[in-house]
């Protein structure tokens, strides 16, 4: 469960206030594969690091009852200078995961071979997004946030892509943000609406989808 | 809270073999060079001063004295200098919600405090086996001063690390107060031997006291008439306090 208290965010720059959150209290139910949905600009990303503890409150508490990953799909976390290898065990240590285990995992889903003895910054974005991806699999989450992944590499790591977190879904959650009405019906069956700074809860996909082509 | 203890610990050993790895590449020799690279600087120095070579201003060795005053300024030097960069240069560690800023401040305390620790060993024993200096004679005395020092380094390396993230030119602020540190910590000279004038201003200065510490740890009878312990470690604490919560209050608006 993700819980989140009389939550407001909002931030400044170049004096241009912008409120993402508003008081809001809500609920992420366990279990719940929950899409998020709101027009471009509305705060997804930020709403998403709030709940995955990266970013700050600006009022309001968040409480997690679950191991919620970090929003998967970016993978800013990396750190160009070190080699694959280095910042997987990095990530693996961090979360108290054996690295040996993580690492094997890592190696035969990303399909990296030898580039993973290289420094990061020699990868194409693709490559990040595959060691980022193949990583956050390897670490037993319990809730995934995923930010618009499923555009990653080839139509083949695409499709091996989806069938893992498929498999993933079974033992775990995922709370998604994405654009694409396939994607969101292949994982969710919740959903939720970002407008005007408030959550809106729906059980219903369909509901969900009509409101967001009315609003957004 | 105590699982909180762990993953707080957990997470400041992964940033100290990270941070190695990122300082000195990931040749196996890495960490050879983290502590060759300040050993042959201070070697260099002692041996430069030793060679223009006039008497110890105080024992047998010069060596020693030097060794006195320089390790404890070295030590000083790298934490305030590591540690300044230590929130700009771990920016992408923060998307990972354990790791809070001020453990990429733990973890280079840490890293730097083990190192000079080995620096300490390597040179004082190089010293005894030439016959440079004796045994230290009151090795808690040492010991103290060095945990003294790491503290007082703490302390002004958070301030450092929280002015360069407000402003990178801090850098150029920070070189012009600490380079007089050198003449003003009494490398060349026992302080309680100087005029009472110059004295009154130099007691101000808190590695001073930090050097004195060290010596008196060191030598058998050397007493220092400046030396007040609580002197470094009140204004350590004042740094460590004020560093510690500017960072706390301030982190909501940064993010």
């Amino acid at each position: 469960m993700i819980d989140l208290q009389n939550v407001s965010k909002s931030y400044t720059v170049k004096k241009v206030q912008k409120c993402i959150l508003d008081d809001v209290s809500f609920t992420f139910e366990t279990g719940q594969n929950v899409a998020l949905m709101g027009h471009n600009g509305a705060g997804k990303s930020t709403v998403m690091r709030l709940i995955a503890g990266i970013e700050p409150a600006t009022s309001g508490q968040i409480r997690r009852s679950e191991k919620v990953s970090w929003p998967l799909g970016f993978s800013a976390g990396f750190n160009g200078l070190m080699t694959g290898v280095e910042n997987v065990r990095f990530v693996a240590r961090i979360y108290g995961a054996k690295t040996a285990q993580v690492l094997d995992a890592v190696e035969s889903f990303s399909e990296l071979g030898q580039s993973l003895d290289l420094p990061i910054e020699t990868y194409s974005s693709g490559m990040k997004a595959r060691l980022a991806f193949g990583l956050s699999l390897a670490i037993d989450f319990e809730c995934y946030l995923i930010d618009e992944i499923t555009a990653v590499g080839d139509a083949r790591f695409k499709k091996k892509s989806a069938a893992a977190l498929q498999d993933k879904i079974k033992s775990a959650r995922v709370i998604m943000i994405s654009h694409t009405e396939k994607t969101i019906r292949d994982y969710c069956q919740q959903g939720v609406l970002l407008y005007e700074s408030k959550l809106y809860y729906y059980d219903d996909m369909n509901a969900l989808l009509a409101d967001y082509r009315k609003f957004c | 809270m105590i699982a909180a203890l762990w993953t707080q610990i957990r997470v400041i050993a992964a940033l100290m073999l990270r941070e190695t790895r990122m300082t000195f590449g990931s040749s196996h020799l890495g960490y050879f060079w983290a502590i060759m690279q300040p050993l042959v600087s201070i070697s260099f120095l002692v041996f430069l001063f030793y060679l223009i070579g006039r008497q110890a201003p105080y024992g047998a060795s010069l060596a020693l004295f030097f060794a006195t005053a320089i390790l404890t300024l070295e030590l000083y030097y790298k934490l305030s200098v590591s540690l300044m960069r230590a929130f700009t240069s771990n920016k992408q560690l923060l998307s990972y919600p354990m790791i809070r800023e001020t453990d990429t401040l733990f973890a280079r305390l840490f890293l730097i405090g083990l190192t000079f620790v080995i620096i300490n060993f390597i040179f004082y024993g190089g010293l005894i086996a030439l016959d440079l200096a004796g045994l230290p004679a009151h090795p808690e005395k040492l010991v103290m001063a060095f945990l003294g020092t790491c503290f007082f380094g703490f302390g002004i390396g958070t301030l450092n690390a929280i002015f360069y993230q407000r402003s990178q030119s801090w850098q150029y602020i920070e070189k012009i107060v600490a380079r007089p540190l050198f003449f003003l910590s009494g490398v060349f000279y026992i302080p309680s031997a100087l005029p009472p004038e110059a004295v009154a201003v130099l007691r101000w200065n808190p590695i001073l006291h930090l050097v004195e510490w060290t010596r008196e740890g060191y030598y058998p009878h050397y007493r220092s008439d400046i030396l007040v312990i609580g002197y470094p470690l009140a204004i350590a604490s004042l740094l460590v306090m004020v560093g510690l919560f500017w960072e706390r209050f301030s982190r909501k608006q940064r993010a």
